[in-house]
């Protein structure tokens, strides 16, 4: 046997024989399989990060759609994903629909995963009171997290992945989140829309991704909580008085979508100013320092040459751009002029800004912006209509309970920038579309049916959100939303100063938008 | 890779298969399945031949191609552990057919590719109560002994009974002390040993085995009195005694069937078991043949793929076998057996001599590097006959003594040492003790010289003792037919071969050759007195005494008769006595007045080819011409057709040439004479036996004898 060939042994020693021949064969069978899960197993790029989310190709991010608790690789947000696992592993199978929270988890700014760390916080207390404090309404919320990438990049993937979960088991019935108002997110805002998918924006504030601009309607099924910046400027102006003479406006050329509907919002309100508009240009990603600086010195001898009436500063720029602008301010040569600068909810980024001259704070200059919500609001202005402090205080006490089980834990709370209040009421929003949009005797709302119940919010139907009332227009807009304006305190925080309302007063009882 | 036998590729083949693929399904050689060609019913095949013809080695052979893929056992009836019991043994208790069974099932026993060892439970019972019909008076280290190895064949030699300890060594010191103590030991020692089969972990098919002996006739559905009744009639010899063989055989049979059946040895086997039984024509041989085939007649089917060989042509023991000679088994069997006849079940093949290519392959593959003379083989061919036997012994002889010696009577007279430990003898001595009935070697070497029975009776009156009579001459001849050498017209030993070889020992006994002499002489007289009865055998009488008369070396009256003759007879009968009397043995030189000598050389060819026609003296009163021509043809075609002397192309062209010349000398025989002058050389450089031309198709050769 030794001289033969190994072919002749296999043949006559294996083959022949059927006893070996099939015992070969399994044997054989056997070591491919293990062969092929092995070579699969070295070989394959696992580019999935959890079931639904992956990292597209070129790209280290995990984007997608997350259904089990992932945290996107942020620790910060763990507390707030586990709690709302919890939640929805609680849930029976059919008795839900899923809502997604599109914010991009994935950014590496720590002011902005703050941010998000509460809106998501905000987004899992509404849907705890959802399902646990509203009598038993159906159907119940399940929370998944949608990630388009700390950009917004990879928004087509997480849309489509979104479209993809309005059937089976998921039932998909809206989008809530969607967070700043930048390039992608409206491209996302306006794929989902066009898809049918209903989209509540949290803390969007730009006019340009509201429908209603116009006349036009691009985005039908949306949904907004905050008011726009033309409604911001509108509430700054009633608040503060501002006339064409006494005030000047700084504005980013060429600006984005929030910028330039804030800057188009104070030009109307100064039509007629004897000082022309002062642009300044930083770089793309205006989270970047860029040279910028410098412009804001030259603009501050301007601010000083301007006539003694004059005390009001318009800006329309973001939170970067926002605090160049007060350093330069607090080094400026009329020290002795006393200047208050008003700009949109970006000043909420400067209440733990380490790079802030503070001391500018202290020499005759105010700086007032308007914040989405304000824990603060109700308490200190009890309006009669418009919003109440019984909606706040319900809100505080969920908070309370989440400092533990079985609501908590949701990680380090803060209310103070307002995303969470805010969050909440969007979330609250998106449930409350979701819930009356159900027939009759039945327990799943039609996709196509939230988006239609958005310009029935208003009136009795009107939500009373924890950032003040939110009745809706036909556009999704709300109407007359309590703005409350902020002031930054040298000592590093905010202080709330008042609530100022788009329409100049608060709304009526009824809460109707006029024709 | 492997010493395949010459000319028996009708048995080995694989591509077309020959009869043993077909036969086993399996391959030779391999370890690769193949497909039946009888699936439900197999011959049982006998390989039939004289002695010479290679059967033991086909055998051999098929055991090499097979050991280690199927289990195989090769038994030699003729072996002396089958002629008698050993010393302590009693007759009553042991037979050649039991021994047989007992050596048979040993060799299947062994493991094989891809299976293990198989068990013979059934036959070890059986085997175990015939034994114990012997052990009466035996002391118990006897009984232990013949139990032991009867009961390794039971010994399944797996992992599970070497840890639980060799089986059988148990079991024999049960049947020992069942044996040896009190009460009757017979059902004693059979009882112990239908426990040992069926208790432990026996599996379902050693219990089944345990009650084969139940269908025992009268045993009354109980095995143990099965075994017993068996016992008892195997002592009672006779006819009792087959009865008794015939089941042991089919127990041999149930336990390779059971070894075949299942599942897994399904899965495990391939092909059919194989038994070999060389020399089948002697005890235990016949019994064994008889016992397969009336079983399988009467239905008790097996799967075993049986091979004898059969000394003869086996008419009397398989009368209605199926005959076929091999080249005609190797493509198809053609066998179908006749229901109610058991003999032909049997599939009796016959083994035809060796062709010119075979002689030619096995000289080349013995010789190897040593130049061989172009016409050895051919010439060897026609000496053997096609004799696979003489053929390898004489190339044997060749390559040993090549290039010194060359003629054919000098290789077989030369020594060959068959191995390296043997002494060398002389080749023909080694092929006659393996040709011719070694007991009959004398008489034969004597009788060999006659050409029938009187010729015979009249040598062995004057050269055998006087205790040989004319009796014994018949019972040779019987002997010699039933061996397969049946006598041909003319001649006593049928087969040329044996014949030169016998008549070369004649030659050789004695150094005066004397015998030699005396046979002749004896021959010469008994056919000398032609002349004075005028009968009418005369011209056949004349020509046994010419060719004896040759055989000495005495020309002159052949040459004379032929001469005379010539004109008046008729032309074929005078070639048939030329190529006759031109038969006649030339062992050893001869001198100018034809007396033997010592020295080397062959004056035929010098006569033949006329250098001596000048100083021989030509009688007076003959035609001178003629006489000569007559000379030179006879001592032409003497040498020629020695089939000891390669043939010489010169005497060959001579040989035309006198025919030629002696056509134009006859008219009336002129095609005969001119068709034997274009034949006999072409025959003789072939290395083909001289005759007279048939004239069977030849009309112009007819009318010539009207």
């Amino acid at each position: 046997m030794a001289r033969r060939g190994l072919g002749t042994w296999v043949r006559e020693g294996v083959w022949e024989i059927p006893l070996r021949r099939y015992l070969a064969l399994l044997v054989t069978a056997g070591l491919v399989t293990g062969a092929v899960f092995a070579v699969r197993g070295l070989t394959h790029d696992d580019r999935s990060c959890a079931p639904g989310v992956v990292r597209p190709r070129g790209s280290t991010e995990c984007v997608g759609v997350a259904t089990t608790a992932y945290d996107f690789g942020r620790p910060q947000l763990r507390d707030a994903v586990r709690a709302i696992q919890r939640e929805n592993d609680r849930l029976k199978p059919g008795s839900y629909v899923t809502v997604a929270v599109m914010l991009p988890y994935t950014s590496a700014a720590p002011a902005s995963l703050s941010d998000i760390q509460h809106e998501l916080q905000g987004a899992y207390l509404a849907q705890y009171q959802a399902n646990h404090d509203s009598n038993g309404e159906a159907p119940a919320i399940r929370l998944v997290l949608a990630n388009p990438g700390a950009t917004g990049l990879h928004w087509k993937e997480t849309v489509d992945r979104l479209a993809a979960m309005t059937g089976g088991a998921d039932r998909l019935r809206a989008v809530a989140g969607v967070g700043q108002s930048t390039d992608n997110n409206k491209k996302a805002v306006e794929r989902l829309t066009r898809l049918g998918i209903p989209v509540v924006g949290s803390s969007i504030t730009a006019d340009d991704l509201a429908n209603g601009q116009g006349g036009k309607d691009p985005f039908p099924g949306l949904a907004r909580v905050s008011p726009t910046n033309t409604d911001e400027a509108r509430a700054l102006a009633s608040f503060a008085k501002v006339s064409a003479g006494r005030a000047l406006l700084v504005y980013d050329k060429p600006g984005d979508p929030y910028t330039r509907t804030l800057q188009t919002s104070f030009a109307a309100l100064i039509k007629g100013s004897p000082y022309e508009p002062q642009p300044f240009t930083p770089p793309a990603d205006r989270s970047q320092e860029g040279t910028t600086a410098n412009t804001f010195r030259q603009i501050t001898h301007l601010v000083c040459d301007t006539s003694k009436e004059t005390d009001t500063i318009l800006f329309a720029g973001r939170h970067t751009q926002l605090r160049q602008f007060i350093n330069a301010l607090g080094g400026r040569g009329c020290q002795d002029r006393k200047f208050t600068l008003l700009t949109g909810d970006e000043g909420s980024y400067l209440t733990g800004e380490k790079d802030l001259d503070r001391g500018a704070l202290r020499h005759h200059l105010a700086v007032r912006y308007t914040s989405l919500a304000h824990p603060d609001a109700w308490a200190r202005d009890p309006a009669r209509t418009g919003g109440s402090a019984r909606e706040a205080a319900a809100l505080q006490r969920l908070l309370a309970s989440a400092e533990r089980e079985p609501v908590g834990p949701i990680g380090t709370v803060a209310l103070d920038d307002g995303q969470l209040i805010i969050a909440y009421d969007a979330m609250r929003l998106a449930v409350k579309g979701v819930r009356e949009a159900v027939p009759e005797g039945r327990k799943i709302p039609a996709l196509s049916d939230v988006g239609l119940q958005w310009p029935q919010v208003k009136g009795s139907l009107r939500v009373d959100g924890a950032s003040g009332w939110i009745c809706l227009d036909v556009h999704g807009n709300p109407y007359d939303k309590a703005v409350p304006i902020v002031e930054l305190t040298p000592e590093g925080g905010s202080r709330f100063v008042r609530i100022a309302w788009p329409e100049g007063k608060p709304p009526a009882k009824e809460c109707l938008p006029p024709s | 890779m492997h010493r395949r036998l010459h000319g028996r590729g009708a048995l080995f083949d694989t591509d077309p298969p020959g009869l043993a693929p077909r036969l086993l399904g399996l391959r030779p050689y391999q370890h690769r399945a193949h497909p039946f060609e009888h699936p439900a019913e197999l011959p049982f095949v006998v390989l039939t031949g004289a002695r010479g013809l290679g059967k033991s080695a086909v055998l051999d052979e098929l055991r090499e191609a097979y050991k280690g893929h199927t289990p195989v056992a090769l038994a030699d009836c003729a072996e002396q552990q089958f002629a008698g019991p050993p010393a302590d043994r009693p007759a009553e208790s042991w037979s050649p057919v039991a021994q047989a069974l007992l050596v048979i099932a040993e060799q299947l026993a062994e493991p094989v590719t891809g299976a293990g060892r198989i068990t013979f439970p059934r036959l070890m019972s059986g085997l175990v109560a015939v034994a114990a019909g012997g052990w009466s008076d035996a002391d118990s280290e006897r009984i232990r002994r013949e139990v032991e190895r009867i009961l390794l064949l039971n010994e399944s030699g797996s992992w599970i009974s070497s840890f639980a300890g060799r089986w059988a060594g148990k079991v024999a010191a049960k049947v020992v002390a069942a044996a040896t103590g009190t009460g009757p030991f017979l059902s004693g020692a059979v009882e112990a040993t239908l426990e040992s089969v069926a208790e432990g972990f026996a599996s379902r098919r050693h219990q089944k085995a345990s009650v084969w002996y139940r269908t025992y006739p009268n045993a009354g559905g109980n095995a143990k009195r099965g075994l017993i009744l068996l016992s008892g009639h195997f002592r009672a010899g006779g006819t009792s005694r087959e009865h008794a063989e015939r089941y042991l055989v089919r127990a041999l049979l149930a336990d390779l069937t059971e070894a075949y059946t299942g599942v897994l040895p399904r899965m495990q086997r391939l092909g059919r078991p194989l038994v070999l039984l060389d020399n089948a024509q002697s005890a235990p041989g016949p019994g064994l043949v008889e016992a397969v085939l009336r079983d399988r007649s009467e239905g008790i089917a097996d799967q075993v793929a049986f091979v004898g060989a059969l000394r003869g042509d086996g008419r009397e023991a398989l009368r209605n076998a199926v005959r076929r000679a091999l080249p005609e088994v190797a493509r198809r069997g053609e066998w179908t057996p006749d229901p109610a006849v058991p003999s032909s079940r049997a599939l009796v093949v016959s083994l035809p001599p060796l062709s010119p290519d075979d002689t030619l392959h096995i000289v080349g593959a013995v010789c190897g590097e040593i130049p061989v003379p172009p016409q050895l083989p051919h010439a060897a061919h026609r000496l053997t006959g096609g004799n696979p036997l003489g053929i390898g012994l004489l190339a044997e002889s060749a390559a040993q003594h090549l290039p010194q010696v060359s003629s054919l009577g000098e290789l077989l007279t030369a020594d060959v040492r068959l191995s390296e430990d043997t002494d060398g003898c002389p080749a023909y001595r080694e092929l006659l003790d393996r040709l011719v009935p070694a007991d009959r070697l004398d008489e034969l070497t004597v009788l060999a010289a006659a050409h029938d029975h009187d010729s015979a009776c009249a040598l062995a009156a004057a050269l055998l003792p006087d205790d040989f009579g004319p009796s014994d001459v018949r019972a040779l001849q019987t002997r010699l037919a039933q061996e397969g050498l049946p006598g041909a017209p003319g001649r006593f030993v049928g087969d040329p071969f044996v014949r030169t070889l016998l008549l070369l020992r004649l030659h050789l006994r004695g150094t005066d050759h004397g015998a030699w002499r005396t046979a002749h002489e004896t021959l010469i007289a008994h056919y000398g007195h032609d002349g004075r009865d005028g009968a009418a055998d005369a011209p056949e009488r004349s020509r046994y005494r010419l060719h004896h008369e040759l055989a000495l070396g005495t020309t002159e009256s052949a040459v004379a008769h032929l001469r005379d003759t010539f004109p008046t007879r008729d032309t074929r009968a005078w070639l048939r006595t030329l190529c006759f009397i031109a038969s006649a043995p030339y062992f050893h030189a001869h001198d100018a007045e034809g007396r033997d000598f010592t020295g080397r050389g062959d004056r035929r060819a010098a006569v033949a080819l006329g250098r001596t026609d000048a100083e021989h003296e030509v009688p007076q009163d003959v035609d001178a011409v003629l006489h000569l021509r007559v000379r030179r043809l006879l001592h032409a075609v003497w040498q020629l057709a020695d089939p000891l002397v390669l043939p010489d192309p010169k005497v060959c062209d001579r040989l035309r040439f006198e025919l030629e010349q002696l056509s134009n000398l006859r008219p009336a025989g002129n095609a005969l004479l001119w068709r034997a002058s274009r034949d006999w050389p072409a025959a003789a450089l072939a290395g083909r036996p001289l005759d007279a031309p048939d004239d069977e198709d030849d009309p112009d050769d007819r009318s010539g004898e009207a």
